[in-house]
């Protein structure tokens, strides 16, 4: 006989998930594996000459990057000497200030931060992520592409993501070559929501570079690094490659954030024995060392490894803090398709929603999940009354805010329209009232009319083949009378003759204010300190359309 | 991932379409007046009447009216090499070494052009050089660009790939 429960029980979403046993031999375990190498540190001559038990003689390229670009050398033999258990202490801590710590976090090894963090559980590490993150003001980072490569709905999209209240946008392809169109449409639909917001298109690497210096992006962030050297090889770069990449953007004035994610070694098949999160700490050290502001991780596109194993969701959380113990922005993951269950899916966001990053989501789709060309989001477009209230019932500040129809409606027509403008006075292909109207009122893509693809893609050839710029951008808008937006988007470009917005977490307010680490520093001491909404910010978050206002009954 | 075919596509384009305008600045001068720290940040507020274009525009030049006349251009809105040296110790002042580092081999790269960043990119992806090429490229960079920095950092990268075996082979 078979039990009623148990049959009702294995048919829950969550028993559709993929779970396995530790297995460290091969790597599959998310943190204080038994084969993770002993923190230790040995200095010759301001030289390190052993790192976290392994002699320069055998270093690879990144024990090497690591123990010359990484660590500061000044603290480390005394930060290394002092107990890890005292060292978790203090992190969470409320009386130990980031300034103190980062101090002695950034003399560290990688073995050492994640003993470190091994005596840590979740709520002592959303602790210490609410206190190590560099920004005081949380923020938000989303997703927008399609299925179709639609440039017109991504234009609706990115408008109606922007007035609800992401300061990052991302897109990335269906068609390699579309690349152009969708960072274009993301530019000015984004613009058209509000002023300020940085956009970026995630293509191959040398490729997204280009349409940064085009002035058609305004940062990058899918640049990533990996913890074992082979698959560092096997991703086709160096730490050295990576690092003049980095130079790169920032020589262009561009932002630029780096991506790595725990289980990534492992998917690739060269743990070389060692737990996800101490290989990610590698990641970490190696962003630190280039010498870029920050990192997106959270395991990314490789949550499905770290979800699968015992503490896993723990590890991803710690790899978030690791980073911003490291002195790092943090754009801290939950952007793919995570679980079939809402409950897990939820849980595994609170961990960076309640303590707050700056980037809580490093792609939450803005679009329905069937249009996220990241392998969906662990949030979507559907949830998203679901995520205002969840901000509502804690009081916690998640970065966005509830929006009236008519506003959206609004938003998302006018985006649709300039675009239409401009791609009429670019010369490139038809954008039809059709399509506008559509856009306009769309779910997803699904709602949207087909367009002719081989028209679409000789016109982004031609585009590139044109040089077509930013400021090519800025003239066509003004030629279609839309002057405050040309002004917005001419904002954009003058960002990168200051530079500001390439420090430490940088966001963009509408006023084309930098807001960074080091303007907006994190604070917090505990209860009354660090960041707290405003009144004005706590009333929108309140101020959902269906709650009953009592006044109404009397 | 674009492939290479198409990839070389792009960087022959931005070569024909680019080339001759990107090198802009012929030399790295060091910052005007006293250090920066963070009480100078943000630059684009505190320091706006100082701080230029490569072309020497200044953040107020740079209007609309400009775009339309065409009197600005896309190379007056690039960062300057001064820009990111006062960055860079802004960074500094907030103890941020690692991250300055990296302004300042970029600022050495402002006068590379386009194109020629990118391939020196590509040449130092793995088992793309040679340990030749790869010396070439960093007496280029020191002589032709005056990138110092970034000439001792592709020069370490030879002899690092030559030991682990990771240059053209």
């Amino acid at each position: 006989m078979k039990s009623k429960r148990f049959q009702v029980l294995s048919e829950r979403p969550v028993n559709k998930d993929g779970f396995v046993k530790e297995w460290p031999e091969v790597g599959l375990i998310a943190m204080n594996s038994p084969y993770d190498p002993k923190p230790s540190v040995k200095l010759e001559n301001g030289v390190i000459v052993e790192l976290d038990g392994k002699k320069r003689a055998d270093f690879d390229l990144l024990d090497t990057f690591i123990a010359d670009y990484s660590i500061n050398k000044e603290n480390t033999e005394k930060v290394m000497a002092m107990d890890s258990l005292k060292l978790a202490h203090m992190l969470a801590d409320i009386n130990v200030g980031r300034d103190e710590l980062v101090k002695l976090t950034t003399a560290m090894t990688p073995a050492k931060v994640v003993e470190i963090v091994g005596h840590m559980n979740v709520l002592e590490l959303m602790m210490a992520l609410t206190k190590m993150r560099a920004r005081k003001t949380p923020s938000n980072q989303c997703h927008v592409t399609n299925l179709k490569d639609n440039p017109i709905q991504i234009a609706a999209d990115a408008a109606e993501a922007a007035l609800r209240g992401f300061d990052e946008q991302e897109t990335t392809v269906g068609i390699a070559r579309y690349a152009p169109f969708n960072a274009l449409a993301l530019l000015v639909g984004a613009q058209v929501g509000r002023p300020g917001i940085l956009t970026q298109c995630a293509v191959e690497e040398a490729t997204e570079l280009i349409l940064g210096m085009r002035g058609l992006t305004a940062y990058a962030e899918t640049v990533s690094v990996y913890g074992t050297e082979q698959v560092f090889i096997d991703g086709d770069d160096t730490p050295w490659s990576k690092s003049f990449l980095a130079s790169a953007y920032a020589s262009r004035g561009l932002k630029m954030r780096y991506t790595s994610g725990t289980g990534s070694e492992v998917l690739m098949g060269y743990a070389e024995k060692k737990s996800m999160l101490y290989l990610e700490a590698r990641c970490i050290f190696v962003t630190k060392g280039a010498g870029v502001q920050g990192l997106q991780n959270g395991s990314i596109s490789c949550i499905g490894v770290p979800g699968g194993v015992p503490g896993g969701i723990r590890a991803v959380l710690a790899e978030n803090v690791i980073t911003t113990m490291m002195d790092l922005e943090v754009a801290s993951g939950n952007d793919q398709t995570f679980s079939h269950s809402d409950i897990r899916r939820t849980a595994r966001t609170l961990m960076q929603m309640i303590p707050g990053t700056d980037f809580i989501f490093s792609g939450y789709s803005a679009t329905p999940n069937y249009d996220n060309m990241f392998a969906g989001s662990n949030f979507d477009a559907d949830d998203y009354d679901d995520y205002n209230i969840l901000q509502r019932d804690l009081k916690v500040d998640g970065g966005l805010r509830p929006v009236l129809e008519e506003e959206v409606v609004k938003v998302r027509n006018k985006a649709a329209k300039v675009l239409q403008c401009v791609f009429k006075e670019l010369d490139l292909t038809v954008i039809t009232d059709e399509e506008v109207e559509a856009a306009t009122y769309a779910h997803g893509s699904k709602d949207m009319p087909d367009r002719n693809v081989v028209d679409d893609l000789n016109s982004t050839e031609d585009m590139m083949k044109r040089g077509i710029t930013g400021i090519d951008v800025v003239k066509a808008i003004k030629k279609s009378g839309y002057d405050d937006l040309a002004e917005s988007l001419l904002g954009m470009l003058k960002l990168r003759v200051s530079g500001d917005h390439l420090h430490t977490s940088a966001i963009i307010d509408s006023n084309f204010h930098v807001i960074s680490a080091v303007n907006d520093k994190n604070d917090y001491r505990g209860p009354g300190t660090g960041y707290a909404m405003s009144e004005a910010r706590w009333n929108e978050v309140q101020d959902i359309p269906n709650a009953i206002d009592a006044a109404d009954y009397k | 991932m674009m492939d290479n075919a198409v990839l070389e596509k792009m960087i022959k384009e931005v070569m024909s379409s680019m080339n001759k305008e990107d090198s802009y600045t012929s030399k790295t001068e060091s910052a005007p007046g006293a250090r920066m720290t963070e009480a100078n940040y943000p630059l684009s507020e505190k320091m706006g009447k100082t701080i230029k274009a490569p072309t020497g525009k200044t953040l107020d030049e740079i209007t609309i009216e400009g775009v339309m006349n065409g009197t600005i251009t896309a190379n007056d809105v690039k960062i300057a090499p001064e820009t990111l040296e006062m960055q860079a110790q802004v960074a500094e002042s907030v103890g941020r070494d690692a991250f300055a580092r990296n302004l300042r081999r970029a600022a050495e790269l402002i006068a590379v052009p386009d194109a020629r960043v990118l391939e020196i990119y590509n040449a130092l992806r793995p088992y793309r050089s040679t340990k030749a090429e790869l010396l070439e490229i960093a007496d280029e960079l020191e002589s032709k660009y005056c990138c110092k920095i970034n000439s001792a950092f592709v020069r370490e990268a030879a002899m690092l790939y030559e030991s682990r075996g990771r240059l053209k082979k």
